[in-house]
């Protein structure tokens, strides 16, 4: 564990001295966690007066008597989505960025020569991915429900977050979805040799969010807490697999002989 | 001690490393030589614990390879042929980042960070980042960061390659100093001048070893000694003599002097000599040369 941590503490600082990572994220936090719903809080009016999509609100939930209510409480649920990408894209900016520059500048090798394991190694990668990511999805989850409530109590007197999606989604989805993340990163950044290439890779995993934020705007369906747990199972089911298949690529013979080194 | 058994490496169909046995004691320095491809990388890195043999055994410091990776690895100081550094971080920083992980006391980590930056004349750019540095400067932290941990035996994967004459030298004497640390030294070298004047023991390998012997042994196992004549004369008057000895080879004249090669010269040496003087030669040297370790080289690996 001493090792992982020394590998964690040394790659967060060359994380935060990167720009190139830090601030597509911080745009996006704060597009999302205040200018958006900000907006959207203050401009609820004009939502309400379209009778396509009031009566569609109003169909869903029934048991506000609100309709101003019952459409916040339906783009809040949009914005839940938009919360897990964070911990999709931190991973795969991060991730795939550390192992291809090992390998740019030839430093893993003197690395897997010291005493360090290759899973306390592994570990340390990990922690630098998915660190970062849940703090700043808690921080977004924090400054979204601040932003909500205060701008939502003004309007409705009452509070509107969090709710018990809104934890589960912080608390479990998110970290879940960070590991898997981190896992496929991993693997894909062992096949590449230059770290656009590892990124522009681990930019596509997280198309199935996208996928998801879609068919939720679209209507198909409408995330539940049920939903939302039966999701952290089945993704908590494949990180076991994916954990594995990373220690196989992960291992120092791969390492030296099968990835592609300058 | 170094005890390596019938080790192989096969990569697919691609057999790296053939059949390979050799013992090295402490404290020595034992030359690795072998033209690219000929298995010295894949050796070491069986031999570091980096990656697995095919077959065979090996035994380091009393304890098989195999089972003791990580015990292996903490005695070990590697230099890879291409070692990286942190460019983004200091010199120091990358010395305090390597050196952590062999289980130093801090006041120990930190004396010997001092003591080898000061060595190789880098202390005083410490903190720069190594982005900074130059390609020999950057060789010489890899070296220190090799020893930092004060490692019971070193990998040297060409040492001196990028370094100016000054710090080559510099190396050099500090390679040789190892012995009297009792470090054992694996030494991986294309300057067979700098193999030659260092080890104790050379090994010579094309996949599977070719001769492993000491220099002395394998100048002296050399088909063939050189022989040259030196004359108060222009020599080419007495090349004729010389050809008409059939067990002269090679024979090369230069104006005072006659070069030539030859087996068992202790016999037909007395007879050269007194047909030269009989023509009235005058013999200023008569030295036999010995073979360099590149022509022994030369000669083992092209046959």
């Amino acid at each position: 564990m001493k090792n992982a941590l020394k590998i964690f503490k040394k790659e967060i600082k060359e994380v935060l001295k990167n720009r190139a990572i830090w601030l597509p994220i911080l745009a996006v936090s704060i597009m999302f966690s205040v200018i958006f719903p900000g907006i959207i809080t203050f401009t609820l009016d004009s939502f309400t007066k379209d009778p396509d999509t009031a009566s569609f609100v109003a169909r869903i939930f029934l048991n506000t008597g609100n309709l101003q209510v019952a459409m916040m409480q339906f783009i809040i649920k949009q914005f839940m989505i938009f919360l897990l990408l964070i911990p999709a894209m931190l991973p795969s900016l991060i991730a795939p960025a550390s192992i291809v520059l090992e390998k740019e500048s030839n430093t893993l090798e003197p690395l897997i020569a010291t005493p360090i394991k290759t899973s306390e190694l592994l570990l340390g990668k990990t922690l630098t991915s998915m660190i970062p990511s849940f703090t700043i999805t808690l921080i977004n989850f924090v400054m979204i429900t601040i932003v909500i409530d205060v701008l939502g109590y003004m309007k409705f007197k009452m509070l509107l977050l969090p709710t018990i999606e809104w934890f589960v989604v912080t608390f479990l989805l998110s970290p879940i979805l960070s590991f898997i993340i981190t896992m496929i990163s991993i693997i894909i950044s062992s096949k590449s040799t230059d770290i656009r290439s590892a990124q522009g890779l681990g930019a596509a995993v997280i198309f199935p969010i996208y996928a998801i934020i879609g068919a939720q705007i679209g209507g198909l369906f409408l995330l539940n807490v049920r939903y939302l747990l039966l999701g952290c199972l089945v993704l908590a089911l494949v990180c076991p697999l994916v954990l594995r298949l990373a220690i196989r690529v992960f291992d120092r013979e791969n390492i030296l002989t099968k990835w592609k080194m300058k | 001690m170094i005890q390596v058994e019938n080790l192989s490496k096969k990569f697919g169909n691609i057999l790296a490393v053939d059949n390979v046995s050799f013992e090295i004691k402490d404290g020595s320095i034992f030359g690795f030589l072998g033209p690219n491809g000929a298995g010295k990388t894949t050796t070491i890195r069986m031999l570091s614990t980096l990656i697995k043999p095919t077959s065979g055994n090996v035994i380091i410091d009393g304890r098989e390879l195999s089972k003791n990776g990580e015990y292996i690895r903490s005695i070990l100081g590697i230099l890879t042929e291409t070692p990286g550094m942190y460019e983004k971080i200091s010199a120091i920083e990358n010395l305090k980042f390597f050196s952590g992980f062999y289980g130093l006391q801090e006041k120990k980590r930190k004396q010997n960070i001092e003591k080898y930056l000061k060595l190789f004349d880098l202390w005083d750019r410490r903190d720069d980042l190594v982005s900074i540095y130059s390609k020999g400067m950057k060789q010489k932290l890899a070296i220190a960061r090799t020893l930092i941990h004060e490692p019971k035996i070193l990998y040297l994967d060409e040492p001196t390659a990028a370094l100016d004459p000054e710090s080559a030298f510099m190396v050099r004497n500090f390679i040789e100093n190892q012995k009297n640390e009792k470090t054992t030294v694996f030494l991986c070298t294309h300057n067979l001048e700098e193999a030659s004047n260092l080890s104790d023991v050379v090994c010579i390998i094309k996949n599977r070893i070719i001769k492993i012997s000491t220099l002395d042994d394998l100048q002296r196992s050399k088909k063939g000694k050189k022989i040259e004549i030196v004359f108060n004369q222009p020599a080419v008057r007495y090349a004729g003599i010389l050809r008409d000895f059939t067990e002269i080879i090679d024979l090369e004249v230069k104006e005072d002097k006659i070069n030539f090669s030859m087996e068992n010269p202790e016999k037909i040496n007395p007879v050269i000599i007194k047909k030269l003087v009989d023509s009235g030669a005058e013999i200023v040297y008569f030295n036999e040369i010995k073979a360099s370790l590149e022509e022994i080289y030369l000669d083992l690996i092209r046959s």
